[in-house]
This record gives C-alpha cells, structure tokens and sequence, in this order.
C-alpha cells in the first residue's frame, strides 16, 4: 500500500492531469449516455431522446468553455471543486430520474436541467485545465495531447457503456460507479497537490463526503430501484411479480389491501365485497340449482368466494391466463385471507389458459358464467368482448344457465357499456343490465344475459351478504335519468368499436 | 530525460490498457455476435428449382409405362384446383391432377412453426363481389359465409373476416391507422389523394354502353366499351398525369398498390390495371363494410386446402408433366415422378392446362401448330421475395398499435402481415411476421438472375434492413428468418396486354381437347380470377362436342 501510493506520487504531474482529462471525458459521456437510455426507457422513441440529450449535452458544454474565462485564480482548486460536484451530480442523475419520473408534473424540465448542469460542468473542466497546463506545454503539445485523451476517453465510453455497463451494471450502479472514478481523481489530486492549492483540507472533506455518499448509492441500488416503483403506488407494495403478460402488484396500508395489475386497480379490500356480490349474487342466486359454474378471468378467488356460498355448486371451473396472480392467490396470507381459501377449496379447479382459446375447445356445459374481464383498453382483451366470443357462451350454457359480464362504468364510459349490452342482444341473448356503486371504481355496470326471454330473479339471497338483497338489486336494474341507454354499434372483431368507445370516454373522463 | 521516459511510459502503459479494453470489449461484441447468429436461424427456400432446371434442358424419354385416363389437369394451383372441383361436382368423369411440387397449391403456399402457420405467397381474399355467384357457392360450401339475411347479403364467417385493427402505415416516424397516407401530409397532397379517391368511386359504379360495369372481377365480365378498356394503352402513370394528380404522396400510395397486386410499377402497368384494383370490388355483406379482407394465418392456403378437398382422391404430387402432345386423336401427357424417377404416359380425352405459359411455352413443343398460333412470349412475370420471420416480440414504436397489414412509407418493400393476426388468443408466444417484396425495379429477367443468384445472407441483410426503418431494433427480436424467392411470382399487366391479341389467344381452347385455366391467362394475379379460369375452363370442357 505504502509503496504504491509512493509509486503513485512520483507519477509526473502533466500524465495526472491529462488522465483526469481522460476521466473526465469518459465519464462525462458516460452520464450522457445513462440520460439518453434512460429517457428513452421511461418516455420511448429513442431517437428523439438520444438526439436531444446530445445537442443539449453539447451546447451545455459550450456554455461552461465559455464560463471557464470567469476562473482566474486557484486553478487547480476550482478544477478539483468542479470534479466534485461533476461526481455528486452525474452519479446522482439516474437515481434522481428514476425517483422523479412518477413525481413530476413535467419530468423532461428536470431531465434537460441535470443534463445542462453535468454538460456545464464538464464544459468548465477542459479549459481549465488547458490552461493549468499551460505553462508545463508547448501550445501545439498540449491542444493535441488533451484532445487525443479527450477523445479517447470518449471512445473508451461508448464502447464499454452498452458493452460491459448496462448489461454488468445497470444505469443506477453505472452512474454511481463513474461519480466515484470522478471523485476518486479529485482526491489523488488534493493529495497531489495538497502544498500548491489553497483550502486544501475543505477540498479533501468534500471529496470524502462525495465518496461515502456515492459508495452508499452503488450498494442501495436495488433498494433505490423499488422504492422508485413503489412510489407510484401510495401504499407500501408488500409484493410484486413481473409476470409474462402483466405486472402484479399488492400494496397494504392500515385499512386495506390494493392489487394492481399494469398500475391499474383492481380491487381494494374495504369495498371489493361490494363489487363482488354484485357481480355474483344477482345472476348465480336465480339460476335454479347451479352445480356447474365457470369463472373466466377473475384469478383473484373473490367470484368464486361468492360462488361457494351455494352449497349445492359442485364444481367452479376458473380460467384464468395468469399462472403468477392464481398463485399468489392461492398463497399469499393476506390474499388467502380475503378470498377465505376459495381456490384451494375441493370444488375448485384452476386452469391458466387463454379464455378465448379455451371457451372454443370447451365441450362442457355450466349453469351460470362469470365473466371478469380487465376492461377493453386494448385490442387485445377487445376481442373478449366480441360478437364471435359470446357466441362461444351459447353452447357453454344450459338451457336455464345465464351470464354475467363485468361491463366498464355506464356513469363514465355509457357507450362502452351499453356496446356490450347491444353485443350480447346481437348474439341473441336477453339481457338484465344493472350498477353498483364501488366506491374505489365509481358507478360500475354488469350485464346478466340468458338465452330465454322472461327475467325471474330469486329474491331470498343468502343472509350472510352485506350488500346485495332484494330491495337494493331492485335499484341496481334501474338506470337514473343521467345515465339513459345509448345506441351502439355491435362489438367485432372486424370493428373492435367498444375499445374505441372505451379509449375515447375514458380519456375525456381523465382529462 | 527522465520526465520524457515518464511521459512516455505513461502513455504506453494507458494505451495498453485502452487496447486491452478494446480487446475485450471487442471479444465481448464478438460473443454477442456469435450469440445472434447462433440465435437467428434460417434458409432460403423456393419452388423445385431442379424441376425448372431439368424442363428448361428438356427432357426426350419416352415413357413406356402408358395409363388411359379420361381427363388430366396439369397444375394444382389455385385454377388447377378450381377446375377439379367444377368437374368432379357437374360430372361423373374421370380426373387426374398432377402436380409437380410435393404439394398443391401453387402461389398460396404456407409454412407453419411451432406457434402458427404463416403465408408464403397470396393472403387474403377481398370480399367477393356479388354477382360471382360460383365463388360464394364455394365459400357457402366451406362455412365463409355461413347464410344470408333477408335481403340476400351474404353473412361472412367472423373468424375469418381480417380482424381489426387492419392496416398501418408508418410515415414520418409515426404509424397512422390505415394505408392512405395523411400524417403529416400537406394540405395540397391530401385535396388530390381525395379528389383520387372520388374518381374511383365515380369508376367503381361506372358502366359502358353494354350496361356491363365498367370494371368487374371476374375481369372478364367487364364493360367491352372501348372508352374504358381504351385505358390499358396507358400506364397508371401516364393516366395520374392526365388527371393532373401529381401528388407525391399519392403516386407512392397508387405505386404500392401496383407493386401489391400486380408486382409492377405504376410506370410499368396498365392503366386499365390499376384502375381496376381500386374500382372493381363492389361487394354487398351482411355484417362487414365493402373494403374488407377475408384471411387466415396461412393466407389463402387455406382456400386451396379446401378445394383440394374437395378432389384429393384425384391427385397425384411430384409428378413433373414434361411434354403435352396428340396421338390418335388422344392426348399425351408424359411426366416423370420424381420420387421413383420413373417416367409414365398418360393418355387422356381431354386435359387442362393449369400451368403458366411460360411452362406450357415448353410444354407444348410437340404442338406446333398450338404453339404457333399464341404469342406466350408476351407473357412477363414479376419475380417476389417473400420471408417469414418469427419474432420474440414485434417492437413497439410511436402511433398506432400492431396491424394485420404494416407499411412502411416511402420503402420500395411491402411491409409486413402479421400471421398471428387471425388467432384469437391474446398473447401469443412467439410473432410471426412475414415480410413481401416485389422486384419491380428492374426488367423481369435481370431481376430474376438477381433474386436467385443471392444468397441467403444477402436477402437477410436486405429484409432486416428493410424492416428496420420502422422498427431500429427488431434484429434483436429475430429468432427464425426465412427466405422464399418466387421467380415468377404473378403475371404482369403492363400496357396493352389485358385487352391485347395476346392474351385472348392464349385462352382459346384447342382442338376440343386442351383447355387453358391460369391466372396469367387474366393478366392479373388473384384468387378470384384462379378460381374462374378453373370455372371456365371446365365449363367449357364441359360443353365441348367429346363431351
């Protein structure tokens, strides 16, 4: 150690300076590139992204040379001062982005600024330190000798960042990593010079307090990671999985459990009783002794704990394409907890498949169907509301079986709504369309389809329910004067019209 | 000195390192190569090029083991087919269709992986017009259209009618919805793609003093009024600058079409033609819109699939017919079955031709007298690229979401189909997209020397980079890639050849005995014209004196 450190001190002064121009370059396209990968992975179309952080980077570089003629004193100390902060700032960057993102009302303001300060700062670097070496060159030596390390440092960054330090490292630990290289050069630089600057022990105190705060950030990485995503989320996420079609995520708070699939909710645990006696009870409690029940979608149990509460069910069959959400449901504690075991229960089957695919292979048929869909957002999950798929229901159904369809709020979106009623009519069933008020969705809609034409409901629903009897479904099946049946097209999947409809209510609704 | 040796050794020292980075970074690029290349699989493919070789020496056997048969159709393509059915459902006779590929089919070719079939050749089928009643006999029979409403509109099975979203086009960096060009397009250009638009509904709906439509499919059934058919001395180009259409917009949008249906430029293809793309589908559906596209994952093999049903006890594959002659009163086709390598005769009462003319100018060598009274030299075809590739995922870019079909703006290519389109599961494992291209830049030949002198990497290459304007990064989602080169993809209509002697002498029958059924003989490359040439010929076999 001693004699490295010797061996290191005897290093000429002019090869320190030009390998901190070496570092200082390397990382100063380093931190451009972090910025530019980043931006494009949280706001998408990589070409603009990468195209404007450059010409930003680059101008902001200018704006420092041109700064750099304000420095006429202590030279080495500002340009150690400058490292310091070049090393805060730009190992910070990523992480600041990342925690950002989900924070701002305009995230690319701060994007652009940090670039700007980064780009400044390594602006300042290279002419001061032209001019520290001013004296020790002659002119032509030392333009040719700082830019060939200028450029080379660049070449050295551009082939180890998608090379070596995305893949290896991650942007978070990269930025990290390269804050540190900048920090680590300014305090071989205080020691080096330590008898020639002035505030010499200031300098020092700054470069280790750079350092300790740096390392801290590259071992927190993973922790900075989430706590960015869980940020998102008002809650505490007490899980998370990336599954092959979604992102499942569970956050707690005192009162209630929240499951969001893509960062949309699903369900919260105050209210989702509600939701899903409506959803179940109206349908299941009139079809005259179910025993063969099938839940499409719906992986969460909560249908299928409503459906249990028919002792004479024998069989629920639930199909539901995510191996990831039916597992946690089946063993999470507090999930396990709030769908009472219903799908580890005897009577249930659990099937992950694809219910469009799985509906046309089917040869069984069932008293009652839930249908629990995530909304028609896309054209994806569009076609399961389709003409061709409920057509699929009539050979699925017994003579006396009926249907329920979790349809999209009537209050907020009326034509995506009543598009499924009218699909359902086309397809000849006779429809029951009723709502619900869910506190944490709003007014929400289902639709109650049968093959026969006369509607009679069972007004004796099981005593333990805490929100659906007689009296309040008589409400439910009435539509207030706000919310009068509209006109649609039938939903195709040569149309797809209802994911229109949905796009263009819901975004009027956001906005 | 030692200040100089300090410097010196300094320098030498971080030089090494930098190399030694290089050199790993460089072994490192060269591993992530070498695992691309490993990753991304593929080969080129293409219709029996040995057969083609082995006719175009010419073959002189002659076979000794003769068989009687009472009709023979050579070809099992779409028309082929076609004719089959027609006979074996309006008669008792006797048929044998040979076919020289493994399978039948001709140009609506399929592949299939683990995940889904995919095209390699024609996809899809615009919806019929209604008065092609043989077609909708045939798509009623194969449960297409499943009935009709009261009005007599045909209900189109919802499975096979093109799902939405249908069509994207990838324009200044953006995918709009739909194939006609209006994001980011000016003002001016948008007036004139409109005033396009009304002329070709004023066309669709136009009739000549015959009162026939003045364009129809089948093609034959239209107007014989010389102010339309008058059109065919032109090219499309010509006919845009008449119209003072100039748009460039428009001419892109006009000259992707060509290159669509026909495999040609607008330079290079009959006015007549390419007027005909926009304004003879006139169809009437109970539950779709008039434009709209009926399409399977393996495109149009799926028609030709149900029409080999409907004769494939009568078919015999690998059967290289090489010479089609007359022999008392009879007439001779010998071929030779390329799996035993043995050569046979047939000797049939009558027979269809259901090749290309370009085969038949070959064929029928021992029939001079044929062959000297039709010019088949006029007929030209256009060669095609057409690959598949099956995709971890299709990269997401601005705009408009995945479509059936995908353009890209200003490219020379066709885009893209996605096969996995038609399936109705919402997450599909692995994409399959297959990529067309006709080689309409060139003279037919020339680029037919060039579509088959490349090589594998070198069609590669082009499609991924083809592929890449619209999406930068999709070579890192390329698992398999494969290439198919059609050397005579579809026929061309250049000027003067859709209502030209050439092409009505081709059709005529000959002698009572060989009737002609190919798309070619149309001058377009459609399903719909296959399947009436077959119809056609059969019915004309049909009422022949023999018969």
């Amino acid at each position: 150690m001693a004699k490295d450190s010797l061996l290191l001190m005897r290093i000429n002064v002019k090869a320190l300076l030009l390998f901190s121009v070496f570092v200082v370059a390397t990382c100063g396209l380093v931190y451009e590139l972090v910025a530019g990968t980043l931006a494009s992975y949280l706001l998408g179309d990589s070409v603009t992204q990468f195209s404007t952080i450059i010409g930003v980077y680059l101008f902001s570089m200018g704006i420092g040379s041109y700064l750099s003629k304000f420095f006429n004193r202590n030279l080495i100390a500002w340009f150690i001062q400058i490292e310091v902060l070049v090393a805060v700032v730009g190992g910070l960057s990523s992480s600041i982005l990342f925690l950002l993102f989900n924070q701002v009302a305009s995230f690319r303001i701060v994007l652009y600024m940090l670039v700007s300060l980064t780009g400044i700062l390594v602006g300042l670097e290279i002419p001061l330190i032209m001019r520290i070496l001013e004296d020790r060159f002659e002119f032509k030596d030392l333009v040719s000798k700082v830019f060939t390390f200028d450029y080379i440092g660049a070449l050295l960054a551009s082939v180890v960042f998608p090379l070596l330090l995305v893949p290896y490292l991650g942007l978070l630990r990269t930025s990290f990593f390269f804050g540190l290289m900048n920090a680590g050069v300014a305090l071989w630089l205080c020691f080096f010079f330590s008898k020639e600057i002035s505030w010499t022990r200031y300098l020092k105190t700054t470069c280790m307090l750079a350092i300790a705060l740096l390392v801290a950030g590259f071992i927190l990485s993973d922790r900075i990671m989430s706590f960015a995503e869980s940020m998102a989320y008002a809650d505490k996420i007490v899980y998370s999985v990336q599954s092959p079609y979604q992102r499942v995520v569970l956050t707690k708070n005192e009162h209630e459990l929240r499951l969001f699939l893509n960062g949309n909710l699903q369900f919260s645990s105050a209210d989702e009783y509600r939701y899903h006696e409506a959803l179940v009870h109206p349908g299941l409690n009139a079809v005259p002794n179910p025993r063969q029940v099938l839940v499409l979608g719906g992986g969460d149990g909560l249908a299928v704990r409503e459906i249990l509460r028919y002792p004479g069910v024998e069989k629920v069959t639930l199909v539901d394409l995510d191996p990831e959400v039916t597992k946690i449901f089946k063993s999470h504690a507090s999930l396990v907890a709030l769908n009472q075991e219903s799908l580890l229960s005897e009577k249930v089957e659990v099937i992950n498949a694809d219910a469009f695919q799985w509906l046309r292979e089917n040869r069984k048929q069932f008293d009652f169907v839930v249908i629990d869909f995530p909304d028609p957002s896309n054209y994806s999950i569009g076609k399961l509301y389709s003409n061709v798929f409920y057509r699929l229901l009539e050979n699925t159904l017994t003579p006396e079986g009926k249907v329920v369809i979790q349809a999209t709020s009537p209050f907020v979106a009326p034509k995506s709504y009543w598009c499924v009623v009218n699909t359902l009519q086309s397809c000849g069933f006779s429809t029951l369309p009723y709502h619900a008020h869910v506190p944490s969705f709003g007014d929400w809609g289902f639709v109650l389809a049968q093959r026969k034409t006369n509607w009679q409901l069972n007004p004796d629903y099981p005593k333990e329910l805490k929100f659906v009897d007689a009296a309040s479904f008589a409400q439910m099946a009435v539509f207030p004067k706000d919310m009068p049946r509209v006109e649609t097209e039938v939903n195709k999947l040569n149309n797809q019209v209802l994911v229109h409809y949905f796009e263009e209510e819901w975004a009027q609704f956001v906005n | 000195m030692p200040k100089q040796s300090g410097r010196r050794d300094f320098l030498r020292k971080s030089m090494a390192a930098l190399g030694g980075l290089a050199v790993s970074g460089g072994g490192l690029a060269a591993c992530a190569n070498k695992a691309q290349a490993q990753q991304m699989q593929g080969q080129l493919l293409g219709p029996s090029f040995k057969a083609g070789h082995l006719l175009r020496k010419g073959i002189t056997v002659e076979p000794t083991e003769v068989e009687e048969q009472e009709v023979v159709i050579v070809g099992g393509g779409a028309s082929g087919l076609a004719a089959a059915r027609w006979l074996k459902k309006h008669s008792a006779k006797k048929i044998l269709l040979l076919e020289l590929e493994s399978e039948t089919g001709g140009n609506a070719a399929a592949g299939k992986n683990g995940h889904t079939a995919y095209p390699w050749g024609a996809h899809y089928l615009p919806l019929p017009n209604n008065s092609f009643t043989e077609l909708l006999e045939f798509l009623q029979e194969t449960n297409v259209i499943t009935g009709f409403d009261g009005e007599g509109l045909p209900n189109y099975n919802e499975y096979y009618l093109c799902f939405d979203p249908e069509e994207r086009l990838y324009i200044h960096n953006y995918w709009q919805e739909g194939l006609v060009p209006h994001w980011g397009v000016p003002e001016a250009d948008q007036q004139q793609i409109a005033r396009f638009q009304q002329l070709m509904e004023e066309l669709k709906q136009a009739q000549g003093k015959d009162g026939k439509f003045a364009f129809d499919i089948p093609l034959g059934h239209s107007s014989a009024d010389v102010q339309y058919r008058d059109l065919d001395k032109l090219t499309m180009l010509e006919w845009l600058q008449q119209q003072e259409l100039t748009s460039e917009y428009l001419h892109w949008y006009v000259d992707y079409c060509c290159r669509d249906d026909f495999g040609s430029s607008i330079a290079h293809t009959s006015a007549w033609a390419g007027i005909h793309y926009f304004a003879a589908r006139k169809a009437r559906a109970a539950n779709s819109e008039s434009h709209r596209v009926l399409t399977w994952p393996e495109g149009n093999n799926w028609l030709v699939q149900r029409l080999r049903e409907s004769c494939a006890d009568s078919i015999r594959t690998n059967a290289m017919v090489y010479r089609v002659g007359e022999q008392e009163g009879k007439v001779v086709i010998d071929y030779m079955d390329l799996r035993t390598q043995q050569y046979k005769r047939l000797l049939a009462k009558q027979c269809v031709m259901a090749t290309p003319q370009f085969v038949n100018q070959r064929l029928l060598s021992a029939l001079p007298a044929l062959l000297d009274s039709r010019n088949l030299r006029k007929f030209n075809y256009a060669p095609w690229l057409v690959a598949n590739l099956t995709l971890k995922d299709v990269p997401r870019s601005k705009g408009f979401g995945l479509s059936w079909d995908n353009v890209i703006y200003g490219s020379k290519s066709l885009g893209y189909v996605y096969a996995n389109h038609q399936q109705v599961a919402l997450f599909p494992e692995k994409k399959t997209i297959t990529f067309y291209h006709a080689l309409a830049d060139e003279a037919p030949a020339a680029a037919r020397g060039k579509a088959y002198g490349s090589s594998y990497d070198t069609w590669k290459e082009f499609v991924l980079q083809e592929l890449e304007k619209a999406h930068p990064s999709l070579r890192e989602q390329v698992e398999q890639l494969d290439v198919w080169v059609w050397g005579h993809g579809m026929i061309r209509p250049t000027p003067g050849f859709i209502w030209g002697q050439d092409r009505e002498m081709a059709n005529m029958p000959y002698a009572d005995k060989v009737y002609f059924a190919h798309t070619d003989l149309s001058g377009i490359s459609v399903f719909e014209e296959a399947f009436y040439q077959g119809v056609t010929a059969a019915r004309q076999l049909l009422s022949s004196k023999l018969a």
